[in-house]
Formats: C-alpha cells, sequence, structure tokens
C-alpha cells in the first residue's frame, strides 16, 4: 500500500515495481486488466456472457459492502438495481427529443445514456435514503425482513404503473440507439462497445468500493460486524454509520442496476423481486464473503456454471439444485467460500514451490503427499466425531 | 368505481372470504412460527414445504391410496420426515455459531432452491389441481353468493389445528417442556431436557404443520412449482404482523392479512398486493416483536 499523499505518478511507479516482484497482489490486478481487454476479443456471445458477469459482480461486490463488511443481510437490494434501471429507462423513453435538442442528434443516444444513468443513481439515492434509515434500527433477522418488505412493495409499484411512468408488468424498452461522431456511427448497444463501456464503469466502480472498504469508514464497517456493542462504547455511532454503509451499498447496485437495463435492453418489475435480491446473496456466500474478491468469485461461478450446466441438455433446468446444494454445503463447512479456497490454493502452491526449491522435486512430491493427506485425516476426523463443531468459522 | 361508503361495499361473503384466505395463510404460517418461536430459525423453505406437502398428497391419492384424507395425511408426515432429516443435518450444526441467525437463514434459502428444481424434476412445471373429497363437494350459500364446501371446511380446520395445538402447548407435559425450552435453553438443558432431540422434534411438527396446510389447501389452489415461492412471503408477513414466535398472532395475523387482501381490492383495485407488505413495514418500525407476545399465549 502506498500512502495517500503519493503523486499519481509515483503511485502508478510503485505499483509497477510491486507487479513485477513477484506474485502480489498488483500482479493480479495487472493481469486482471489485460484479461478484461482481452475477452473483448473473444466470440461475441462470451462478451456478451461476461458483459453479465461484471455486472453482476458489481452487484455483489456493493451488497457485500453492507452483508461482508458491516454485517447486515439485505434480502431487498433489488429494489435499488430495479431503481437504476427503472432511471435509466424512462428517460431514454421520454427524453430522447429534449436532450437532442441540447446536444444534437448525433451525439443524443450517449448524452441520453449518461443522463438516464445519472437519474438511475438519483432515483436510488431517493429511495435508499429513507429506506436504508428506517431498516437500519433493526437488527439480523428483522433487518433481512424489512428490506425484503421494502423491495416487494417496491415491486407492487412498479407493477402498479404509476402515472403510466412504469408500464406495468412489461416493463420498459430500453433502445440504445447510434450515436454518430465526425461521419462515423456507432451502435451503443453493440456487444463489444458496450462490454468497454460496461467494463470501465464496473472496474472504477470496484475500485471505489475498495477504497471505501480500506478507508477509516470500512475499519468502522468491519469494526460494526464484529461487535456493534464495543463499537458503540468506542464513540462510534453504530445507526448513523450503518445508515451511510446501506446508502453507499445502494448506489453501487443503482450502478449495477443501470448497466443491466442497457444490457437486457428493457427494465421490468421482476428486477425488483426478492428472487433478484437472492442473486447477490447466493453470489456472495457462495464466493466467500469474507473477502473483498468473494462476490467476484461468486458472480464468476454463478453465471459460468449455469452457462456450463445448460450446455448439457438432461440438466438443462438444474442449475438452482447445483447452487442450492452449493449455498448449503459452503455455510456449514466452508465459511470462507470459494475465494477463500483460492487463497488457500495459492498459498498451498507457494508452499510447494517453496519445498521444490529448498531440496528438489522429491520434497515437493512429499509435501504434496503429506498435506493432502493430512487434509484428508481431518476431513474424516470431522465427518465421524461427534463432538461439537464450530462450522468452521474463523472470523 | 364505487363510491367510497365502507358499509355497503363489505358484506357478509367478503368477510367469508376474508376468513377463508386467512385460514389457508394461517395454515403456511403457524409451522414458522412454531420454529421460530422455539429454535430461533426463521425457515426460508417453510414455503417449500408448504408446496412439498400439496405434491405428496397428490402422489399419494393418485398412486397409493385414493382417499383424501389418508392422502393428506400421510402428505404432511412426509413431509414432517423430510423437515426433521434436514434439521438434523444443516441446521443443527449452526446452533453454535456466533451468527447463526443469517446462516440458519441462507441454508433455509439453499433448501428453498433445492426443493424446487426436486419437485420441477419429479412432477415437471406444469400445474395441477386436485378435487376436494365427493363428501364436501357442494356449494352452500352465504348471503346470497355460493360458497364452496370444501372453502368453509377450511376455515373449520384451521380454528381446530390452532385449538389443537394451543391445548398441547398449554396443558400437556411435552408441552411446558417446549415453551421451557423456548425462554431458556440452557437451564432446560441443565434440568435434563434432552434439547437438540426436542428441536427435532419442533422441526417435525412445524413442517408436518406445512404439509398439512399444504395437502389441504391443494383442492383451492393450483399447485405448481412456484407456489412455495409464493406462500413463503405472505407467510413472513403474517408472522411479522402477528409476532415471530406466537401462535395466537399468527392465527390473527393470518385473518388480518387474508381480510386485508378480500377488502382491499374493493378500494384499491390490483394494488391490493401492497397493503400486507405495507403493513408488514409498520409493524416492524414501531413494534418490531409483532402485535402478540411469546410462544403459548
Amino acid at each position: 500500500m502506498s500512502t495517500q499523499n503519493d503523486g499519481v505518478v509515483d503511485r502508478i511507479g510503485t505499483f509497477g515495481r510491486q507487479a513485477v516482484s513477484g506474485w502480489t497482489r498488483e500482479r493480479f490486478v495487472l493481469l486482471s486488466l489485460l484479461g478484461l481487454l482481452l475477452v473483448s476479443f473473444a466470440p461475441p456471445f462470451q462478451v456478451f456472457l461476461f458483459t453479465e458477469f461484471l455486472i453482476i459482480a458489481l452487484f455483489a461486490v456493493a451488497f457485500n459492502l453492507l452483508y461482508g463488511y458491516t454485517g447486515l443481510l439485505s434480502f431487498g437490494h433489488a429494489m435499488f438495481y430495479a431503481g437504476g434501471a427503472y432511471g435509466l429507462a424512462i428517460v431514454m423513453r421520454d427524453y430522447q427529443q429534449p436532450i437532442a435538442d441540447v446536444v444534437g442528434t448525433g451525439l443524443a443516444p450517449l448524452a441520453t445514456l449518461v443522463v438516464g444513468g445519472l437519474v438511475g443513481l438519483l432515483l436510488v439515492l431517493v429511495l435508499a435514503i429513507p429506506v436504508g434509515y428506517l431498516s437500519v434500527r433493526l437488527e439480523e433477522i428483522y433487518f433481512a425482513l424489512i428490506t425484503l418488505a421494502f423491495g416487494m412493495l417496491f415491486f407492487v409499484l412498479l407493477e402498479q404503473n404509476p402515472y403510466g411512468l412504469t408500464n406495468g408488468t412489461d416493463g420498459i424498452f430500453v433502445v440504445l440507439g447510434f450515436v454518430e461522431v465526425g461521419g462515423t456511427e456507432f451502435r451503443l448497444g453493440d456487444r463489444r462497445l458496450y462490454y468497454y463501456l460496461t467494463a470501465a464503469v464496473v472496474v472504477a466502480s470496484i475500485y471505489a468500493v475498495w477504497r471505501i472498504v480500506n478507508s477509516p469508514f470500512g475499519t468502522i464497517c468491519k469494526a460494526l460486524r464484529e461487535s456493534p456493542d464495543r463499537a458503540a462504547a468506542l464513540g462510534v455511532n453504530v445507526t448513523v454509520h450503518r445508515w451511510m454503509t446501506f446508502v453507499v451499498s445502494a448506489l453501487f447496485v443503482g450502478v449495477a442496476g443501470v448497466l443491466i437495463a442497457g444490457f437486457a435492453s428493457v427494465a421490468t418489475p421482476n428486477m425488483s423481486h426478492w428472487s433478484t435480491s437472492a442473486i447477490p446473496v447466493v453470489a456472495t456466500v457462495i464466493g466467500g464473503a469474507t473477502f473483498f474478491v468473494g462476490p467476484i468469485v461468486g458472480a464468476f461461478i454463478y453465471l459460468y456454471v449455469r452457462w456450463g450446466i445448460s450446455r448439457f441438455p438432461a440438466l438443462e433446468d438444474q442449475w438452482q439444485l447445483f447452487f442450492g446444494i452449493m449455498l448449503i454445503v459452503v455455510v456449514l463447512y466452508f465459511k470462507q467460500g470459494a475465494a477463500g479456497g483460492l487463497f488457500m490454493g495459492r498459498d498451498w502452491l507457494l508452499d510447494v514451490h517453496a519445498a521444490y526449491q529448498r531440496d528438489g522435486v522429491g520434497a515437493a512430491a512429499a509435501f504434496v503427499r503429506e498435506s493432502i493427506g493430512a487434509t484428508f485425516r481431518r476431513a474424516m476426523a470431522r465427518l465421524t466425531s461427534t463432538g461439537r463443531d464450530d462450522g468452521g468459522v474463523d472470523r | 368505481m364505487y363510491p367510497i361508503n365502507v358499509f355497503p361495499l363489505v358484506g357478509l361473503s367478503d368477510v367469508v372470504v376474508g376468513l377463508s384466505l386467512g385460514s389457508r395463510l394461517f395454515l403456511i404460517a403457524v409451522g414458522l412460527s412454531l420454529i421460530f418461536g422455539v429454535l430461533g430459525v426463521l425457515n426460508f423453505a417453510h414455503g417449500a414445504f408448504y408446496m412439498l406437502g400439496a405434491y405428496f398428497a397428490l402422489s399419494v391419492a393418485t398412486n397409493v391410496v385414493d382417499n383424501f384424507w389418508l392422502a393428506v395425511l400421510l402428505g404432511a408426515l412426509a413431509v414432517g420426515v423430510v423437515g426433521a432429516a434436514i434439521e438434523v443435518a444443516t441446521i443443527r450444526p449452526l446452533y453454535e455459531r456466533l451468527e447463526s441467525d443469517l446462516d440458519q437463514l441462507i441454508v433455509t434459502f439453499g433448501f428453498v432452491l433445492v426443493i424446487h428444481e426436486a419437485v420441477r424434476y419429479r412432477w415437471g412445471s406444469q400445474s395441477y389441481r386436485t378435487d376436494a373429497p365427493a363428501i364436501l363437494d357442494f356449494t352452500v350459500q352465504i348471503a346470497g353468493s355460493q360458497f364452496r364446501a370444501y372453502r368453509l371446511f377450511v376455515i373449520v380446520a384451521a380454528v381446530a389445528v390452532m385449538i389443537g395445538l394451543w391445548l398441547f402447548i398449554t396443558k400437556t407435559y411435552f408441552g411446558s417442556l417446549v415453551r421451557g425450552t423456548s425462554s431458556d435453553r440452557e437451564m432446560a438443558s441443565m434440568l435434563g431436557v434432552d434439547v437438540p432431540r426436542l428441536y427435532t422434534a419442533v422441526f417435525f411438527a412445524g413442517s408436518f404443520l406445512a404439509g398439512l396446510g399444504g395437502a389441504l389447501a391443494a383442492p383451492i389452489q393450483s399447485i405448481s412449482p412456484a407456489l412455495g415461492d409464493q406462500v413463503i412471503i405472505d407467510a413472513f408477513i403474517i408472522v411479522v404482523i402477528g409476532g415471530l414466535g406466537s401462535l395466537s398472532g399468527a392465527f390473527v395475523g393470518a385473518m388480518v392479512v387474508g381480510m386485508m387482501q378480500s377488502f382491499a381490492t374493493q378500494f384499491l383495485g390490483s394494488g391490493n398486493m401492497a397493503v400486507p407488505f405495507a403493513a408488514m413495514v409498520v409493524v416492524l418500525l414501531f413494534k418490531p416483536e409483532g402485535l402478540f407476545g411469546g410462544i403459548g399465549e
């Protein structure tokens, strides 16, 4: 970590040095960014799928700011997802022309997209401030229930078509249109172009969340998760801080909502249904709520396992079964989730590598045998033990 | 539209419709409230259990024994066994945890997905209808409206379940164990109550009630894999309004929500769906423990 008062150039320099000095976090970040660029040259469907993954990843990361970092499980975050989507859709539908009058026909679709996105975020803010204020007074199960109720209220409201704004159960189509700059035309809805747009926004948003998590604000969040009472004793205003976190989390979910409206070309009431709220819960828990990258890994598993299962016609509809079982197994035996597994795997590989460098191949092979055997014995002991198990929690 | 004048609009027939809806909702919610009151587990899969009850009863009636009442009983028992197995295998290890509440919620949500898919795999996505037993296959005139006798029977059944449970909890030895354990688990354990076994028994009872509700309500609803997702939200609303863990609260809450849905249609058209959620929010904000006290009251 570089200190806060470094210049940008210094910081980039530090980042570069860290990236080439070994398997550091910086190197992974650099490789991920390169990977994001490379994905855009994949076949169109893969680009499409990856775009969706990025959006769900942002959705889950924003959700996890509240769940993994502050310890509040929201079952109503779909409300803000839908809020962002509807903000964009309504602006796209009703204000295309006035915006075109201002910026000219060529740039109008892009300008509308930007304005729509901002309106979507504003709508989310207007929703999140009162909803958060009311919700954060409640704890644990009650918090989950009240957010569920708010989300469903919003769902019913969207279906009711107030003042003809939301077009009832059909939802609103989002047509991104064509942008004309200097004689060349771009289709905004083009998969590659939209992928670049999404990737830029998602990377910036996730970076922002990461900065928040690693700021004093994020430290207070973690303190609240560990023990609200102790945090209060240290002078933290628990309710206000939770409220702030709720609003920030909702805003980033709103960003994901804006992106999904453009991606799916539609905003529907179902985006606010509780089953949509369950998506980040599933992704986060499977990925590992205690890690920052957990929700991202979880979103990746969520989308790609689904896609993989759909390749087998016999299993076409059974993907939910897989996630249900995964959810149960992870919560019971593997609270670290998939991200925890990846980190464990990385450490293990580093250990193998160290053994190899020390005494060559034989030692490395012996280490592999030994560690696998030990793990297996531990697992067997756990299965056969009747004693009380702490469930593998080591928070 | 009607003029907003309450009295001509709310007839006896609306009350009966409300009671009928409320009875079905009570059968859904009572087991959820029982389990929460004793175990402190909010069982997300409760709606899925309700759905399973309907499907099991359907299967028994078509494949095993062509007797409606027996099918209902066997279906409910089978759901109870499923629930008990789930409790032993996946919920019991979580009681000791620090943040067990949310973990239990997430695990039981996992079972929502699993049961949903299992049902689709076994019975397909189409919806089924079952017939009411022949003995109740007639209509009754109340206040100028026609009612199927079976609907009225469900009201009677809900009241019977309520009374039976109340007697069981307040008058029997086992009921006093349940009450004692729900109020102080450590003390009950020290006094020699086998708490894990009691928990499994209560979970069995709650699941049995969910299955019973699903099986009894089968003739007055269409049975499809989406059923569980619909009813769990209703159940959440009711237990929140009545008070998490309160049985009488579940009964009153169910009737209130049933009436709301029956009456609100008249005033709000299709917006009646919003009323229960709004009620849920208001109760959570001003009286999160619900309108009624603890278990067995």
